[in-house]
């Protein structure tokens, strides 16, 4: 087996408890280099917790989590090196200027980037000068996201990254998801809105007291779902809600 | 390193361009001192003179009584020192005069010859003070010659004056380097409290954990820009003072300036650690403010910022003589005012180690990421 073959995540029975809560209870999965794949689940389900255990910032209580081939547990630093990071809450600092955010995650990150460029690629280049309080909610989702790339990321994970936005800017984010998986990277996302995981994920688990109830592709498991007979009980239409937001609205970003 | 020396840089930007810090660090303690440096309170005191009783019997402290004056109407403002404590504060700080009571004040049939040495520069002082010496133990002795039997004071007490040239620099030169041991205080424990409460609280300090250089570094930069704020608002204070308020730095040594540097380093380490404890012990901003007041508010009255510990009750000053604020104020006032070089200053120096210590470990103990 060649590099590009193996999985880049491998997670094996994965198990944390905070002390009488159990977050995460034997979670195992293999996430395929190049492709974006979703965890779904409800509030406090673990999957926040499992990430955070993939990105090194938390511990496991047992299992295995290896990225790229190099266990979390064993180095954790060269880990965070080749990864990106996105998580729930973002926050940068008030008085910096976009530019030097990025200039200053970048060395955090120990590589040498084009801040103009690495914001460009968030869409956010024309505002290099604003402070990070300035941005509306999608810029500062992108902002972070932006952040997430100055190391050229194998893995890229964002935890929820249009929770609070609109649906123009959800839509653009979802093409920045596109375009980063293009270029190379493999994304791991968490998402509560059903019709983001069905646009982009290739793969889907999905995540229910700290278990992997379901994992396989958005279509297979719609699949699996009207073979037991299942009938929705809303009439299908030609178009969505969302649709009609959109067509009265516009595409265009109100940033 | 190339490393720690970005991030300091970016933790200064962020700092100076923060409007509010900069208020509080550099023109508030500023304009508390100018205010405080303009008002002339020398001029409404009674004399201020140091005593030391050799005597220490009923006599000596009945004469020290009268000269005190009653509550109704105080003659002379009077602090009971040992004689080389006393010499000290005639030559280098507020008092005036020093009164030396010889060990056989009171006892019969001998002579007993009070010394006065006053300090040359206060003419009006040294004759108030003399008038009143001279009708109170001119009392004394009147009441005394009443009770037969009594010792005859008459034929037994002379009073001799010398002087000396003081270096005190009154009010104002005392004033400002207790303030710049308060900014100190204020920039070392506010600042850090309240950068670092925030930065937890809104996911920042999390955001650099998931990086692989990460948080330690950060925090050491941002600790850093607090280390260099410290030494500037202290410059800018003893500066200022010295052009507005017209009172002369040290003994014009450059040493001065690099003992000045260096005790402003270690102050700001104590109260930064401080800073460093409380913002792990607090959750949010709103419960790190009142802990941060709690601390620094009494330091700032009971630590000898804008009065002298020898206004205060002897049971008060028992405890606040060992303050953080009042080492580090001492200290100040001596390297400033005296000219002291930083090596002399023994129990200045073991006060603050003791207390940098003791911060850091509390502050490792209580400091948390998230």
């Amino acid at each position: 087996m060649t590099a590009a073959t193996n999985p880049v995540i491998v997670a094996k029975d994965l198990r944390k408890k905070y002390e009488e809560i159990t977050a995460v209870n034997g979670i195992s999965f293999e996430v395929r280099r190049g492709e974006v794949f979703g965890m779904l689940g409800p509030n406090g389900a673990g999957k926040t917790t499992t990430i955070e255990i993939l990105e090194g910032m938390r511990d496991a209580d047992s299992g295995d989590a290896i990225i790229n081939g190099i266990n979390v547990k064993d180095d954790p630093t060269a880990v965070k090196t080749i990864i990106g990071v996105q998580l729930q809450q973002n926050a940068f600092f008030d008085n910096l200027k976009l530019a030097e955010i990025v200039n200053l995650y970048a060395k955090l990150y120990l590589s040498v980037v084009d801040p103009v460029e690495v914001l460009s690629r968030v869409g956010l280049d024309n505002r290099k000068n604003a402070k990070y309080a300035e941005l509306s909610g999608g810029q500062k989702q992108r902002l972070s996201i932006a952040v997430a790339l100055v190391n050229d990321p194998v893995v890229l994970f964002l935890d929820e990254p249009t929770t609070g936005l609109d649906p123009q800017a959800r839509r653009q984010l979802w093409e920045l998801v596109r375009t980063i998986q293009k270029s190379g990277a493999t994304i791991v996302l968490t998402t509560h809105y059903m019709e983001e995981a069905e646009e982009l994920c290739d793969r889907i688990a999905v995540v229910e007291n700290g278990e992997i109830i379901a994992l396989d592709t958005p279509d297979a498991l719609i699949d699996q779902l009207l073979a037991t007979g299942f009938k929705p009980e809303r009439r299908i239409r030609e178009a969505t809600l969302d649709d009609v937001f959109l067509n009265l609205t516009g595409r265009d970003l109100r940033d | 390193m190339k490393i720690y020396l970005t991030l300091t840089v970016a933790s200064l930007k962020m700092y100076f361009r923060n409007k509010q810090a900069l208020f509080w660090a550099l023109f508030f303690p500023l304009l508390i001192m100018l205010i405080f440096g303009i008002m002339d309170f020398d001029k409404y005191n009674s004399p201020n003179v140091g005593i030391y009783d050799a005597a220490n019997n009923d006599a000596s402290k009945a004469l020290i009584q009268a000269l005190r004056g009653s509550d109704e109407q105080r003659l002379l403002s009077i602090d009971v020192y040992p004689l080389d404590e006393a010499l000290h504060q005639l030559e280098f700080e507020s008092t005036q005069a020093v009164i030396e009571i010889p060990a056989n004040y009171g006892v019969p049939g001998e002579f007993a010859e009070i010394k006065v040495i006053y300090d040359e520069r206060f003419q009006q002082e040294r004759a108030v003070i003399s008038t009143i010496l001279g009708r109170v133990t001119d009392a004394v002795f009147k009441e005394a010659a009443q009770v037969p039997g009594e010792y005859r004071v008459e034929n037994s007490l002379g009073i001799s004056e010398s002087f000396i040239e003081g270096q005190g620099k009154g009010f104002k030169a005392w004033l400002i380097p207790g303030i710049a041991a308060m900014a100190i205080m204020q920039t070392g424990l506010f600042t850090v409290v309240f950068t670092l409460v925030r930065f937890r609280s809104q996911g920042v300090l999390r955001r650099l954990k998931a990086s692989p250089i990460g948080a330690s570094h950060f925090l050491a930069g941002q600790l850093t820009t607090k280390a260099i704020v410290v030494v500037l608002q202290t410059y800018v204070l003893v500066i200022v003072g010295a052009i507005v308020l017209g009172v002369s730095v040290g003994d014009g040594r450059v040493g001065t300036w690099i003992d000045l540097t260096l005790l402003a380093l270690l102050g700001g380490a104590l109260f930064i650690a401080m800073g460093l404890a409380v913002s792990g012990w607090a959750k949010n901003e709103e419960t790190a403010a009142p802990v941060a007041n709690i601390i620094s508010m009494p330091m700032m009255f009971l630590s000898g910022v804008f009065f002298p510990l020898s206004v205060m009750p002897d049971w008060l000053t028992a405890w606040s003589q060992y303050l953080p604020l009042t080492f580090l104020a001492d200290g100040m006032r001596a390297i400033t005012v005296e000219g002291a070089p930083i090596t002399t200053l023994d129990t200045e120096l073991i006060g603050l180690g003791v207390w940098i210590v003791l911060s850091f470990i509390i502050a490792t103990k209580m400091f948390r990421w998230e």
